[in-house]
């Protein structure tokens, strides 16, 4: 079996602890403070591409061969890939702390050669195979996203270090985090789960147009924001972007509801069932915030909204999926590891002997409870929620990130 | 019950779980046939789902069962897709596990 996922898995889990635990030293004070600055930087690119990109890089190496019934195009090209992309990482975070531009520029550049590694592999790998379905498109939607936010990153770090474009900052800004946030996790989030949720709810028989109506939405959703961004529209294209991102969420809804109607296993597992609590969240919380755009159509674009829209999205939703496929990835990974050669000799553990479900379920809801509260304080300046929001935020995650990190001793 | 018979087969195969589902295959309804020939046998079996990860641990049981416990010198493991597999192929024992409905 192959070592990458392995790889990603364990740099994901460091990424993890690290950002929780300079989150804790911080006494999460950089959660209210302005973002657009090194320490904000620091965290933001921490937990999005020291943890949950590389986590969901090293769960693509793992199922596309599951999704495909082919290999990868190029396991060498891969591990140059982890290389490249881990160092990179690494230094661009440091530079950000030491507010070195020298450092960013560089580690950015290892970065981005990181992820057009990544990209080149994934795109033949898919070419190849000629599997196109609401699965194999998402994922390719997603690996050209996170290219697009690779190279929008990279122009913004050229113009700190040239001010050759200035004017083009901002739109630039806008465009990155977008592909980013809704296009990468949006699209890979919603793709994998077309084949993992029918997996462990063992459903079969269900209809797939809602992936395909899915898909559709969220990729226009996506191509309108970041154009918007990008050719200064204005508010009510932003606003349309995000009411087709937000009929996209409730089509995945429907989707899910459909599998969860055809299902014929009765309980997937605690981190499943979470995830899909967090998808129907999601759903309510883009449903809300669109309405209160139509009122307030001048926070649209203000640090407030911007921090709490991010926080729901990427904390609540993209994080907590992660950290809720997380509870079958791992154990799968090390079971075929360790005990796959076994299957037949007596006294061999089943999968669900490795994490016990009580844990699994307990992290997921302190996790979703701090994240509430969180929101709540943000939301309605309540710092205090913000102070025990953030710290058991950061708290139960490394509670939970430990469970899963004992899965590798049994 | 001569071992060798499809019912000692399937009798030695229930000691091969589906690891995620924690059921045997023969429960499950994976196993759609098998053919033996003097010490080589060849299973024709399916999976819960096309690309299902466990094919290659799946299929490795199979062969240390019959290899180790029934003396077959040559096991095939032939993983089929047709005809899909459905839940309906489980037995009662297994559905009942699953909370099946």
């Amino acid at each position: 079996m192959s070592r990458l996922p392995f790889l990603f898995i364990f740099a994901g889990i460091i990424g993890f602890v690290l950002f929780h635990v300079s989150s804790l030293i911080s006494l999460v004070g950089w959660i209210s403070d302005y973002l657009r600055g090194p320490t904000g930087w620091f965290h933001i690119h921490l937990i999005i591409l020291g943890w949950a990109t590389m986590i969901a890089m090293g769960a693509v190496y793992q199922l596309i061969h599951v999704i495909l019934q082919s290999k990868i195009y190029s396991e060498k090209l891969a591990y140059f890939h982890f290389g490249f992309f881990t160092l990179g990482v690494s230094g661009l975070l440091y530079g950000f702390i030491r507010g070195e531009l020298l450092w960013i520029a560089v580690f950015a550049t290892i970065t981005l050669i990181g992820i057009f590694l990544f990209a080149w592999n994934m795109c033949v790998t898919l070419f190849r195979a000629a599997q196109w379905n609401a699965i194999t498109i998402s994922t390719a939607c997603a690996v050209l996203y996170l290219f697009l936010t690779g190279l929008s990153g990279m122009a913004m770090g050229l113009n700190f270090a040239f001010n050759e474009w200035n004017t083009l900052h901002e739109r630039l800004f806008g465009a990155h985090i977008w592909l980013g946030t809704l296009g990468w996790f949006g699209m890979l989030i919603t793709g994998f789960s077309y084949k993992m949720l029918p997996m462990f709810y063992l459903a079969h028989g269900f209809p797939t147009r809602m992936q395909y109506t899915t898909l559709s939405l969220w990729n226009l959703g996506v191509l309108t924001g970041a154009a918007s961004f990008l050719f200064e529209w204005d508010f009510w294209t932003e606003w349309i972007a995000l009411l087709l991102i937000t009929l996209a969420t409730i089509t995945y809804n429907i989707h899910i509801s459909q599998v969860y109607k055809h299902r014929h296993k009765r309980y997937p597992g605690s981190g499943i069932a979470w995830s899909v609590y967090s998808c129907r969240a999601l759903a309510l919380f883009a449903a809300l915030m669109l309405i209160y755009l139509l009122r307030h159509p001048q926070d649209l674009l203000t640090a407030k909204f911007v921090t709490i829209a991010g926080w729901i999205y990427l904390a609540g939703w993209v994080a907590f999926m992660i950290l809720c496929y997380l509870s079958k990835i791992v154990p799968f990974l090390w079971w075929t590891h360790k005990y796959g050669s076994q299957v037949g000799k007596p006294g061999t553990p089943t999968m669900s002997g490795l994490l016990g479900e009580k844990g699994v379920h307990i992290g997921l809801s302190a996790l979703a409870f701090s994240l509430l509260l969180l929101f709540a304080g943000l939301m309605f300046d309540f710092q205090t929620f913000v102070l025990i929001g953030g710290i058991g935020f950061s708290v139960f995650s490394l509670g939970y990130i430990s469970l899963i990190a004992l899965v590798f001793t049994r | 019950m001569d071992e060798r018979s499809e019912e000692g087969v399937c009798e030695l195969l229930r000691q091969v779980y589906d690891p995620e589902l924690g059921i045997n295959i023969v429960d499950l309804g994976l196993i759609y046939g098998m053919d033996w020939k003097e010490d080589e046998i060849i299973v024709r079996m399916t999976l819960t789902t096309p690309g299902c990860p466990m094919h290659e641990t799946i299929a490795g049981g199979v062969k240390y069962v019959l290899q180790g416990q029934m003396g077959f010198n040559t096991v095939e493991v032939d993983v089929v897709w047709e005809p899909p597999w459905t839940p309906n192929m489980m037995t009662e024992e297994a559905k009942e596990q699953l909370g099946y409905f």
